[in-house]
């Protein structure tokens, strides 16, 4: 049952704000990846706050390295649903989990970060091993 | 960094893997007993299913995350040789499952008590006799006789929403149940979550507080501070 608007506003606007493209329906989805040969990240987003609470932040903070990627997006499980299942379709046969980050290239999923990985942990702490992510990415192209 | 709540168990809302027998469960941990394990949102994997190790399952596993087969389960704590964050096996690599104990289960709660429950039944919220009667002294104590107890839910905490408890004066829209001595005001929008809703006053080891205890929340905080319905 997707929460009231007035309840998520705030954590959608805490990455809308800071330039990550939210992405609402499978269109935008569609749209957001064909263009992009580009390492691009996905952060499945979600009320969650033990979990989603850090991985805001933690994107917000990788958003910030040298090698990050060419541009952030983010789609909100639990409320915008059709979007979510499009871009969990494009993440191939890896469960849905929420919140997640994903790392793409060329449309292709090239790093996954579930939520056991980001719960109980800080935005730091994450946000580390985003970068590390990132750099082996940057480095040999192959998937972190 | 602390997990959730630093005065409940350090396992409560993550996801673990669970050893019992052949079959390993990964899933979130919701609340642990001497008797049980509850998860939440459970994937099982038996030696041999799919032509998968335990192993090679609790590797993937743990890279990717598991699907769901089961919105919950409660494992006999007895019956269990691991129980373990599925993030342990991310960072060593492997996917070994021997035993390997059990964290300690945290201390069962004191200060819990009965409620009413004929008025359970016929109002959307029911306070304690201890929650009533701290309540109607801190009113008195705030000097404010227009105020009331005002309960209501925002976005936020660990499992979607959080509780709010205030003092304020009746705004228009409030339904409004009476007291012996003050009356409670809800938020029309925060009933649908609030319904069921029991808020308990505890004075326990851990320090006094109020605590709200949600029957129906799917996947509530150990601390009862959050929840989701």
């Amino acid at each position: 049952m997707p929460y009231p608007e007035q309840m998520v506003a705030p954590m959608r606007a805490e990455l809308t704000t800071s330039g990550v493209q939210e992405l609402r329906t499978p269109g935008e989805v569609d749209a957001f990846f064909r263009t992009d040969n580009d390492l691009s990240l996905l952060l499945v987003n979600s009320v969650c706050g033990c979990a989603a609470g850090s991985a805001r932040p933690a994107v917000l903070l990788s958003m910030e390295h040298p090698s990050r990627p060419a541009r952030f997006a983010t789609v909100f499980a639990g409320q915008d649903l059709e979007a979510t299942a499009r871009a969990r379709e494009l993440m191939g046969d890896v469960p849905p989990s929420s919140p997640s980050v994903a790392v793409f290239r060329a449309g292709e999923l090239v790093h996954f970060m579930p939520r056991h990985l980001i719960e109980g942990r800080g935005p730091e702490e994450i946000a580390r091993d985003l970068t590390s992510a990132f750099d082996q990415l940057g480095r040999d192209g192959r998937p972190a | 960094m602390g997990t959730f709540h630093d005065t409940r168990d350090p396992l409560h809302g993550i996801t673990v893997a669970a050893v019992s027998g052949d079959t390993v469960y990964i899933g979130r941990c919701h609340e642990r007993t001497p008797e049980s394990v509850v998860l939440v949102d459970v994937d099982e994997h038996s030696e041999g299913q799919d032509g998968r190790t335990n192993a090679e399952y609790l590797q993937r596993a743990a890279r990717f995350g598991a699907w769901k087969r089961h919105d919950r389960l409660a494992l006999e704590t007895a019956s269990l040789s691991r129980l373990a964050p599925l993030k342990d096996f991310y960072d060593t690599g492997n996917g070994a499952v021997e035993a390997a104990g059990l964290p300690p289960v945290p201390a069962p709660e004191v200060g819990a008590e009965a409620v009413d429950d004929a008025a359970a039944a016929t109002e959307p919220v029911t306070l304690t006799s201890a929650a009533e009667a701290e309540v109607a002294r801190l009113l008195e104590q705030e000097g404010k006789p227009d105020h009331g107890l005002r309960l209501g839910v925002a976005g936020g905490g660990c499992s979607g929403l959080v509780y709010n408890l205030e003092f304020t004066p009746r705004r228009e829209g409030d339904l409004v149940l009476d007291r012996d001595g003050f009356s409670i005001f809800l938020d029309p929008k925060s009933v649908i979550y609030l319904r069921g809703v029991r808020l308990e006053f505890e004075q326990g080891l851990g320090g006094k507080g109020f605590r709200f205890n949600n029957p129906n929340a799917s996947n509530t905080c150990g601390c009862g501070e959050s929840f989701t319905v």
